[in-house]
């Protein structure tokens, strides 16, 4: 029970199961959420870990694929954190065409998604923030985070993350897509040891503009075609 | 003019078989998708408008007064309409390619169901420069608040002065060439251009009727009426008591050219410079070729607490007939302007506009007046449940000032207001 406890978080957080097969006699636990100061859940943060020894972290960093869904004519999830060289499928489980593109440094591509039609994963080989766009559907926004850190988490609706990890010291990093600052205390190195879970709590200031990446509230004001 | 005659008839019907064309791709109803993964998939959209309405405002524009309002009243302040009915068929054709066409009935409309767009959109993958365009029969660029399903406002009824004008006399039947360079950080900056016909008489409501505040958009066969007793027979008696938007004239293209410069939530802003080219001295069938252009500038500023401000203005003028030592038997300036706040507290929206406007003279005939300067507010609440159904109640008031009132036994100053109660279904 115990021991399943943590495989099943990391299931939750759409994680590598890999990784918590990694999870041996000295693992550590760091679980911590995210809201904005009105306390307001944050969705969809990225939370990294790095171990500060240059040592490399035992065993595999896990499974290398992922899934970002169209479905409802959003991509699901909204924000995707993967570590490097992960392929990433794109489903669509709409029924209509989605014409997904990014442009970002990170990663250029571009796949025409059918109707129930599987396309090639793409595969996520360099650091970064990819912004996902559709040709199709103008308000469609996603991203996806790719990072070289060995331990990473996404927060959720609730916005709560948990990770299993070994012991040792971490430097923790915090990213969000409409993240204008994190509110202080922040600190950004962490010592993790065995028995003793670590809860953490950020308070972040979102930018007061943001993408939602859904379809508009009125069907009235889905795409006005064509205008330049 | 036998040449004039032919190319003008030749371009109706080229643009009246490429409607047809759209229309037969179109499913039978009520197919909204295609089941099949493949090409073309179609999407069925448009809305359904009722209406109460309430005015005191005296005979509308439509009555061929000079009253600011759309409405019939026939000595009736209490109105119920079918304010319109409309369907835009939308078919993908390739990764590249798309058509719409949408289709309306009106109250009042002379052609019960009517197209008022229909063309072929390029819009090829997103890239950092990318090249698009549109072909057919479409409305310039020039609103910033008709962005909803058949071209109607999310925000009010009635549309501003500017883009009612737009709505009734303005349509591009030609084709639209469109670049844009999408910066890193997702800030786009786009330039268009477009070669049009079928667009001579735009002007000659600005010129004879003036400013209105409306939603009615005109359709491809449509007729609007010219104000009656003002004089206008009396000084140009070739003249047809209706003007038909979009017929062609004088066989010479129009153009516009602008710029759109867009950040993602934050706004945009564009540019147009029209110029319908009109050749002044061109009349068939009663309609004079009118020489209109305007410059336009529109910004959408999205601000926190999910309001949205919304500024258009509009500056231009149009001119008809055989000049006399340099003056022109109509020669018109007009300008125009509005800023609109609105926002939204989850599913209730609150909008209010300021419209100015205003139109001078100087011509041949100082009998035919067309002076006028004027102001409107419009302010809308609406109200919108299960994504598809929306109420509104809205009330327009518009004071102006036009001397050719006088010619109708009217003071040329009034005040008129309009109040409205809208349930629209859009699907």
């Amino acid at each position: 029970m115990a021991s399943g406890l943590p495989i099943l978080f990391l299931r939750v957080l759409g994680l590598p199961v890999a990784l918590a097969a990694s999870i041996d006699a000295r693992a550590a636990v760091v679980q911590g959420e995210a809201r904005e100061a009105d306390g307001t859940p944050v969705a969809g943060t990225v939370i990294t870990l790095t171990p500060r020894s240059a040592r490399p972290p035992a065993g595999s960093i896990g499974q290398k694929t992922a899934v970002v869904d169209q479905k409802g004519r959003e991509f699901l999830p909204h924000v995707l954190a993967v570590g490097v060289g992960t392929d990433v499928k794109f489903p669509n489980s709409d029924r209509i065409h989605h014409h997904v593109y990014s442009f970002s440094p990170a990663k250029r591509f571009e796949i025409k998604l059918y109707k129930g039609t599987p396309a090639e994963p793409v595969r996520f080989d360099r650091t970064g923030v990819v912004v996902l766009g559709c040709n199709i559907h103008d308000w469609m926004v996603g991203y996806v985070f790719v990072t070289a850190a060995p331990y990473f988490a996404t927060t959720d609706d609730a916005g709560v993350w948990s990770l299993d990890l070994p012991a040792g010291d971490y430097t923790l990093d915090l990213w969000h897509p409409d993240l204008e600052r994190i509110q202080e205390p922040f600190a950004r190195s962490a010592v993790l040891s065995e028995g003793r879970p670590l809860n953490l709590h950020h308070t972040l200031v979102l930018k007061r503009l943001r993408r939602s990446g859904k379809p508009p509230a009125s069907r009235q004001e889905e795409d006005y075609l064509g205008e330049p | 003019m036998a040449r004039t005659f032919t190319i003008s008839g030749r371009a109706r019907t080229c643009f009246k078989l490429l409607a047809a064309a759209h229309l037969a791709m179109a499913p039978p109803l009520p197919a909204a998708e295609a089941d099949a993964g493949e090409f073309p998939e179609f999407e069925v959209r448009g809305l359904a408008d009722f209406r109460f309405l309430h005015p005191s405002a005296g005979l509308s524009w439509l009555d061929r007064n000079l009253g600011k309002f759309r409405f019939l009243g026939e000595g009736d302040s209490n109105l119920f309409r079918v304010n319109e009915g409309a369907i835009t068929v939308k078919s993908r054709l390739n990764w590249d390619w798309s058509a719409a066409v949408t289709a309306k009935y009106a109250a009042w409309q002379k052609v019960a169901v009517d197209i008022t767009e229909s063309f072929l959109l390029f819009r090829p993958a997103e890239s950092p420069l990318r090249f698009g365009g549109r072909l057919g029969m479409f409305f310039p660029p020039v609103s910033m608040e008709n962005e909803g399903t058949a071209w109607s406002s999310p925000y009010t009824l009635n549309s501003s002065a500017i883009n009612t004008w737009i709505g009734e006399e303005l349509r591009v039947f030609g084709g639209e060439a469109q670049a844009s360079y999408r910066f890193d950080g997702g800030d786009r900056l786009g330039l268009f251009a477009a070669g049009y016909g079928n667009n001579d008489t735009a002007g000659v409501l600005l010129a004879w009727r003036g400013f209105s505040l409306h939603d009615y958009e005109a359709v491809l066969n449509d007729r609007l009426p010219l104000p009656a007793g003002v004089g206008i027979q009396k000084i140009f008696p070739l003249q047809s008591p209706n003007t038909e938007p979009f017929v062609e004239v004088d066989g010479t293209p129009g153009f516009y050219v602008g710029a759109t410069l867009e950040r993602p939530a934050l706004g945009k802003l564009r540019a147009v410079y029209y110029d319908n080219r009109g050749r002044t001295t061109a009349i068939e069938n009663g309609q004079y070729a009118w020489h209109t252009r305007f410059g336009s500038v529109g910004l959408r500023l999205e601000l926190p607490w999910d309001s949205l401000l919304i500024g258009q203005g509009l500056v231009g003028g149009t001119r008809m007939g055989a000049p006399t030592g340099g003056v022109f038997p109509v020669d018109v300036d007009f300008w125009a302007c509005s800023l609109l706040l609105t926002k939204a507290f989850d599913a209730h929206r609150l909008s209010v506009r300021h419209d100015r406007f205003g139109t001078s003279d100087d011509d041949l005939f100082p009998e035919d007046l067309n002076r006028e300067t004027g102001h409107a507010w419009t302010v809308n609440y609406n109200y919108v449940f299960e994504r598809s159904h929306q109420l509104n109640l809205e009330v327009s008031v518009i004071d102006s000032d036009r001397a050719a009132r006088a010619l109708l036994g009217e003071d040329p100053r009034q005040d008129q207001t309009l109040w409205q109660v809208a349930y629209r279904f859009f699907f």
